[in-house]
């Protein structure tokens, strides 16, 4: 009995002294940091990979390899014939996909990005106006890696709900759920630096439009609860007075959504969105420390919320993109057949009315009267 | 051997001289004898410092432990007039506690015992005296308190040292790996103290406790592997105190077996989890290494082994100069010369500093040989590896038993009202019971309540 | 050396079935669940579990009659010994497959994901040589291997609160077993999930009075039945249904999922710690086929036994070597294990009226 370990322990050195490869030492690895997609006029892709690195003798900071193919592995194959390391996709942070490329559909690319055990569901989703690959490899002088850039400015504007969160989880989960639709957020070149350029709307894989960043809250107002946010109002024209204007900050924010089967067909679907905020600035006729002047202005925000929310809703059913949603509520209050007969984004979605309950709650408004 | 002999009082006195306490000697044998007549003689040897021997083995073996021989015409006597060098009662070396008693055993079996019954004023405090080794001839005392001792487990510790056939032992750990239930495991299966407040806690919790002559620590058994986890500290600061300070030495030991194994199997083979703030300077620290990490990270162990023997081995005050020579040799240098990344430097460190949290200074070494198994699979398998080797450590420790009792308890088997004095320290009155391993006949050892 | 002779305690027992149960399919199984029954396919779990409750009550009913005996004893008291090596022979096989295909499958995905040039079947010798070295312990010992692992492995069910931010009950929607496929295979396909509660009949002779050995089966399956629904119901909660169908290993991706500040893409990490659970799984399999086949060769030591069912079971792995072949293979022996679980009960039940029947005539 007690020569049994002894024996298995001597197997087990013996097999392992026979050795093996895949290692990845860290240095001898080129990590892929965001991957820009494009297509060219002629049908092939143009695809770019940013590579920070570590080496203290190189002389950049990033290594951009770039190469065009038809299937973005193929490029993988090409790219690695023109490095001294390793490609390796583990440490993927973003994908960044062009504009035309974004209209033509991009789920190939995403579904290559899923199928890969190496790289992460966190990977982030993006669409470029423009030139994706150009973007990524311009360097910015005044900010970071141009890769490094990207993937914080997003993180941290997704903090503060100017764009969504958007991760190749995020965009397959919509993807695949038929009663919504993916978004992913849009960036855009200015010379010195990048900017945010509003939210795209995908449907199915394809960008349909996109929605400003000016109304970037308004999105995610509609879209779910969030919990820190800053949004400017203009009231001027609402209240067809002098300039007036307010600034909203630390907003929380809920939404419910009711769904009413009309008889008739007429699907109403009401968004009840709970909104709290401290005010920040505010420049007006109303003094906030009044009682009913400061619920005078709650309601003021609240119907500009309201109006701003009806363009948006009317402007993503004109495109027939369902990205808030509204299709998983009405088909929990449906049959299965009855939601499976119906062909929700084409016929069903952009007749469904759309009614709105904000209420605004101002918590506080700073420590002076 | 001093032969002395009084022709005119006709007694004969043998012993060894250096065995034993010449004063004593003069005062309560030689000095009598000279001033008694010879007709008194008899009366002074039925006193009761003088005991009658026949069997000439016994006389023997008397005279080697350092009694005196009497012979009086045909009768022999032993009188106990040993006085053989040892040192006083010190502070123990090993295991230090900041708040609690300071004294420690030291060689001398009688004082050891002595110290344990100052101890446990009980009259149930049993000693069992046993005698190990075919030359040295070494007395084994092994206690236990009856009535709250499971007698089985004395049974068998009596039966197994009984059983031991050997020329010599010179100190418990000796005896342990003689005794204990598999002696080519390498963990400790009896637990091992300097302190007899330890000592007496493992008597009064059920425990048996061995001592051997001529050593300065004793063993207590049954053992359980969580044991080895506590110090006699944890009970004397405040409960919370306690509990923190166990769980951080659970704490250092994930970070002593799988530090630097983590290191090895992360940057060789799962660079994906590193996150990316770490990642570049991770790769810029091993960009000018020159071998693989495993390499790397043996060397650095090895070298981290070598200052503590070192250091171990050498006098305190030249020990200093090991700390400041490893210090910046090693620590500083290595790193600017490209030989290792600063990150690994630090893993190393904090493993070897973690490895010495560990009370046991038995269990602690046993750690470190450990951690090199992990280390090497997971230089050769990253995390496939170490869960590997974690899985045959574990395997390994569910084989193993103390006295027959299991090793693992009190989680395997489960015995989660345990819980309460081996994961945490709980106060003093929620912990009720006896450790169940110990299976004592009178389990509950505490009424108050609050 | 004297060895103290212990029963299984009552823990021991809901742990050791627990473990056995926690098995590689664990992985697939939101997807198994979304592939079959479709939307809200975690509620199968509930019938799995309610189809396996009945199942252990006639395994309580062969232990009550019994007299918890050995069901080797009880069959070979009413037939010779001869009739029953067919039936022996068969279970020898099944179990060590099964046994040891779940390493198999275990180690192709841990190469998928990051060894993907190193013989997977080196990988899977390694852990062989664990598990031969933890059946040669014997059935306590397992146990008591299985409750540290287990406790290794519990607290990961506290990761699922990580999912709680993306988690959406909307996204669930409110079908019930809409838009899947053949519900009977995939009752099949999540009952053989839950298979390893049938081995607890082999261990009524190591139980007492005191082990409760039914009802420690029954817990067992309710603490497994509780970590597939959590599980399932974050999964189906997490993912939409249809995506959910795509996936190849739905848990290997909610453990990707997991950021934490100093340390991300954990997925390795506690796919390792699976490791444990699968080494108790294929350990009391193959103690199950060592237990029958000491009953047709008596005389050998049971660590030879082993060794020999180790050596045959991992020459025959290296016919299937894709995860599709290994999963179809598990597959079979799934379906072939259930009506072992379900049969065997059965049969000695049978037997047993018989023997009872034909005494009471005598």
């Amino acid at each position: 009995m007690r020569n049994v370990p002894r024996i298995l322990i001597l197997t087990l050195v013996a097999t392992l002294l026979a050795g093996c490869g895949d290692k990845r030492i860290l240095e001898d690895l080129g990590f892929t940091q965001t991957t820009s997609y494009d297509l060219l006029p002629t049908g092939e892709l143009d695809i770019t990979l940013s590579i920070p690195l570590a080496d203290p003798e190189a002389k950049s900071k990033r290594m951009i390899l770039r190469t065009t193919s038809v299937s973005s592995k193929e490029s993988r194959i090409k790219m690695a014939m023109q490095t001294h390391l390793n490609l390796v996709s583990g440490q993927l942070r973003n994908s960044i996909f062009g504009l035309t490329l974004s209209k033509e559909g991009i789920w190939n690319h995403i579904d290559t990005l899923i199928r890969d055990p190496s790289i992460s569901p966190q990977v982030k989703v993006t669409v470029i106006n423009g030139n994706a690959g150009e973007l990524l490899r311009k360097d910015y002088k005044q900010q970071p890696r141009t890769g490094k850039y990207i993937d914080k400015m997003l993180q941290k504007e997704a903090e503060g709900q100017n764009v969504p969160k958007v991760t190749l989880y995020h965009f397959a989960r919509d993807y695949y759920d038929d009663g919504i639709d993916p978004i992913a957020p849009v960036l855009k070149d200015i010379g010195d630096h990048i900017a945010i350029d509003g939210i795209g709307l995908f449907r199915d894989d394809r960008y349909m439009t996109k929605i400003e960043p000016k109304d970037a809250l308004i999105f995610a107002f509609l879209r779910g609860r969030f919990k820190q946010g800053e949004l400017s109002v203009d009231l001027s024209r609402e209240t067809h007075s002098d300039k007036q204007m307010a600034m909203l900050s630390g907003l929380m924010s809920t939404r419910k959504v009711k769904v009413n089967l009309g008889r008739n067909g007429q699907t109403t679907v009401t968004f009840a969105i709970r909104i709290t905020g401290s005010i920040l600035e505010y420049i007006g006729p109303y003094n906030l420390s009044d009682h009913s002047d400061k619920k005078k202005l709650e309601n003021q925000i609240a119907s500009h919320i309201i109006d701003k929310s009806e363009v948006m809703v009317r402007m993503m059913q004109k495109h027939k993109v369902d990205s808030l949603g509204i299709g998983t509520h009405v088909r929990n209050r449906m049959s299965y057949k009855a939601w499976k007969s119906m062909n929700w984004n084409d016929d069903v979605y952009p007749k469904v009315r759309v009614l709105f309950d904000v209420s605004v709650k101002i918590k506080d408004y700073g420590k002076f009267r | 051997m001093t032969h002395r002999r009084y022709q005119d009082i006709r007694i004969d006195l043998v012993y060894f001289g250096h065995l034993v306490d010449q004063d004593k000697l003069h005062r309560d044998t030689i000095q009598p004898m000279l001033q008694a007549r010879s007709e008194d003689i008899q009366t002074l040897l039925e006193q009761s410092q003088y005991h009658l021997t026949t069997d000439s083995k016994d006389l023997i073996k008397g005279i080697l432990s350092g009694k005196a021989a009497v012979f009086h015409e045909n009768e022999s006597y032993l009188v106990d007039v040993a006085g053989p060098p040892s040192r006083s009662v010190g502070q123990s070396e090993t295991e230090t506690v900041i708040v609690g008693p300071h004294d420690a055993f030291n060689e001398d079996a009688g004082v050891n015992l002595a110290l344990l019954r100052k101890r446990i004023k009980s009259s149930h405090l049993k000693v069992v005296k046993l005698s190990v080794g075919e030359v040295t001839k070494t007395d084994v005392y092994l206690l236990y308190i009856k009535g709250l001792n499971h007698e089985p487990y004395v049974q068998e510790a009596v039966e197994r040292i009984r059983k031991l056939e050997t020329d010599s032992i010179f100190d418990t750990h000796m005896l342990i790996e003689y005794i204990d239930d598999s002696s080519t495991s390498i963990f400790p299966q009896f637990l091992t103290s300097e302190r007899p407040d330890a000592a007496a806690s493992k008597l009064v919790s059920g425990r048996i406790v061995g001592i051997v002559d001529g050593s300065p620590t004793v063993f207590s058994a049954p053992t359980s592997f969580f044991e080895f986890f506590s110090s006699s500290d944890d009970y004397y600061q405040r409960w919370i105190l306690g509990t923190a300070t166990r769980l951080l030495r659970y704490l250092a030991f994930a970070v002593t077996i799988s530090f630097t194994a983590l290191y090895v199997a992360v940057t060789t083979y799962h660079y994906e989890m590193i996150p990316e703030s770490l990642l570049l300077t991770l790769a810029e620290s091993r960009s000018r290494v020159p071998f693989p990490p495993v390499y790397e990270a043996l060397v650095m162990e090895v070298m981290i082994e070598l200052l503590r023997e070192a250091g171990a081995r050498l006098p305190t005050k030249i020990g200093q100069t090991i700390g400041i020579v490893g210090g910046i040799v090693i620590g500083q240098a290595a790193v600017q010369a490209g030989l290792t990344s600063n990150i690994l430097i630090i893993a190393v460190a904090s493993s070897a500093i973690s490895s010495f949290v560990i009370p046991s200074y038995v269990m602690s070494a046993s750690i470190r040989l450990i951690r090199f198994v992990l280390l090497i699979l997971a230089g050769w398998w990253g995390l496939f590896g170490m869960f590997v080797g974690m899985s045959g450590i574990v395997i390994h420790l569910s084989g193993l038993t103390s006295l027959g009792s299991s090793y693992l308890t009190p989680l395997a088997p489960l015995k989660p009202r345990d819980w309460l004095d081996v994961f945490v320290r709980a106060p003093l009155t929620a912990i009720r019971q006896r450790p169940s391993q110990n299976k004592s006949p009178n389990p509950i050892k505490s009424k108050n309540r609050k | 050396m004297r060895t103290m002779k212990e029963a299984l305690s009552y823990a021991h027992v809901v742990i050791l079935i627990y473990m056995v149960q926690t098995g590689v399919t664990v992985f697939s199984l939101p997807q198994i669940e979304a592939q079959y029954f479709g939307t809200n396919g975690w509620l199968s779990v509930l019938f799995v579990f309610a189809a396996v409750s009945v199942n252990i009550f006639f395994m309580a009913l062969v232990y009550r009659i019994g007299n918890g005996k050995s069901i080797f004893d009880l069959m070979e008291q009413v037939l010779p010994k001869w009739t029953l090596i067919p039936l022996y022979g068969f279970l020898i096989g099944v179990w060590s497959m099964i046994g040891l295909m779940i390493v198999k499958e275990y180690v192709l995905i841990f190469q998928m994901m990051a060894f993907p040039t190193t013989d997977p079947m080196l990988l899977k010798l390694v852990v062989d040589l664990l598990i031969l070295y933890l059946v040669t312990k014997g059935i306590y010992n397992i146990g008591k291997a299985a409750s540290v692992f287990f406790w290794l492995n519990v607290w990961m069910l506290f990761l699922l609160f990580f999912f709680f931010g993306d988690f959406d009950w909307s996204r669930m929607t409110t079908f019930v077993f809409q838009g899947g496929e053949d519900r009977k295979e995939g009752f099949i396909a999540i009952a053989s999930a839950f298979l390893g509660y049938e081995l607890c009949m082999l261990l009524f002779p190591y139980a007492d009075r005191k082990t409760k050995i039914i009802r420690a089966t029954l817990m067992g399956n309710g603490l497994l039945t509780f970590s597939y629904l959590t599980l399932s119901i974050v999964a189906f909660g997490f993912f939409s249904v249809q995506q959910l169908k795509e996936m190849m290993f739905p848990l290997l991706d909610l453990m990707a999922y997991i950021v934490l500040p100093f340390v991300e893409r954990l997925e390795n990490f506690f796919y390792g710690l699976f490791l444990f659970s699968i080494i108790v799984t294929s350990t009391v399999y193959l103690w199950a086929a060592t237990e029958t086949s000491k009953r047709l060769f008596p005389r050998i030591a049971s660590k030879y036994l082993s060794f020999v069912l180790v050596a045959f079971q991992y020459a025959v792995s290296f016919l299937p070597d894709t995860l599709d072949e290994v999963k179809n293979w598990l597959e079979l022996f799934g379906q072939i294990e259930i009506g072992i679980a379900i049969g065997l009960p059965l049969f000695v039940l049978i037997l047993l009226i018989v023997h009872k029947a034909t005494r009471r005539g005598n």
